[in-house]
């Protein structure tokens, strides 16, 4: 099967060969995720190589990050 | 212990060292402190959960918030372990917010993919479903050279991992959960994979990083 001439879908490909150095483990992600946050939130042009490495390539740590983003920056709570 | 919805202004104050005093007190006023922990967590949990409630087309408004209490009672057990390695680099709510965040989006994923199967196969068998025909039909290099590489430089582990992870889109956490493994292992697993396919991709000429050259 995997001889198969078959189209990979791109995002796939672009994702398979992300550049995902430095290394940053999810824990340690989730270690440093307040403070990043609150960086982010006082200086948007904040910059952290190894994190936003690591959001960039772990999409349930991206979705953790922007949810925090997004409650300390008072961008709203949702209720139903 | 009043509980704020903070602006940005307020997120550099002085961290609230009260808290943790509060919530290791013994009687009321600990009982107090753990309510208002519960509800910055709960509010949290509802924040994840309504913004990832796309991925539970099927689920109302009780579903939801059955999902977000639940989620912010783990979370709950999960800070109070973790009280003695809070050390104020942050404000003590956007320290619990992230635990909160974190159980709920766990469980929105895992409640998504309950009743789906994950496919562990170290071969794969994927079109582009948003291909033409005329795309699907055309051989594409570098997607050739990937398959190869994936076929030859990585381990059978690597390469289950990284196709359920990255062409089959499984959650990694609900990936994690059904190899008994965790997130950070997983996640390092992917890291190795992309190492190594990068170098055999740099290798064969279809990736230019001189960066890489001398990396390990």
């Amino acid at each position: 099967m995997i001889n198969n001439p078959q189209h990979l879908p791109a995002a796939a490909i672009d994702h398979l060969l992300r550049d995902t150095r430095p290394y940053l483990s999810c824990d340690a992600c989730f270690d440093r995720l307040d403070t990043y946050a609150e960086q982010m939130v006082s200086n948007p042009q904040h910059e952290d190589t190894a994190m936003q490495v690591h959001l960039l390539a772990c999409s349930a740590c991206a979705e953790e990050a922007e949810a925090l983003i997004e409650l300390i920056s008072g961008a709203g709570t949702h209720g139903w | 212990m009043m509980l704020v919805q903070h602006a940005s202004s307020e997120v550099n104050r002085v961290p609230d060292d009260g808290w943790v005093a509060d919530l290791t007190a013994p009687g009321l006023r600990g009982h107090a402190a753990q309510r208002n922990l519960h509800d910055l967590l709960i509010r949290a949990a509802r924040h994840q959960v309504w913004r990832l409630r796309y991925q539970l087309p099927g689920a109302g408004s009780g579903d939801l918030e059955d999902l977000a209490q639940q989620a912010a009672d783990d979370a709950l057990v999960a800070v109070l372990g973790k009280l003695d390695s809070f050390e104020g680099r942050s404000r003590f709510s956007t320290w619990v917010y992230k635990f909160g965040l974190l159980h709920a989006g766990v469980a929105v994923r895992r409640e998504a993919w309950r009743h789906r199967e994950v496919t562990l196969s170290d071969t794969f068998d994927v079109v582009d479903a948003t291909a033409s025909p005329d795309d699907v039909s055309e051989i594409n290099d570098l997607s050739r050279a990937v398959r190869r590489a994936i076929a030859s430089d990585l381990t059978p582990h690597q390469r289950r991992v990284a196709l359920a992870l990255l062409v089959e889109e499984v959650p990694i956490d609900v990936l994690a959960e059904r190899l008994n493994s965790n997130r950070n292992a997983l996640y390092k697993t992917l890291h190795d994979a992309r190492v190594r396919l990068r170098a055999s991709l740099r290798a064969s000429g279809y990736i230019d990083d001189p960066s890489e050259r001398s990396a390990s």
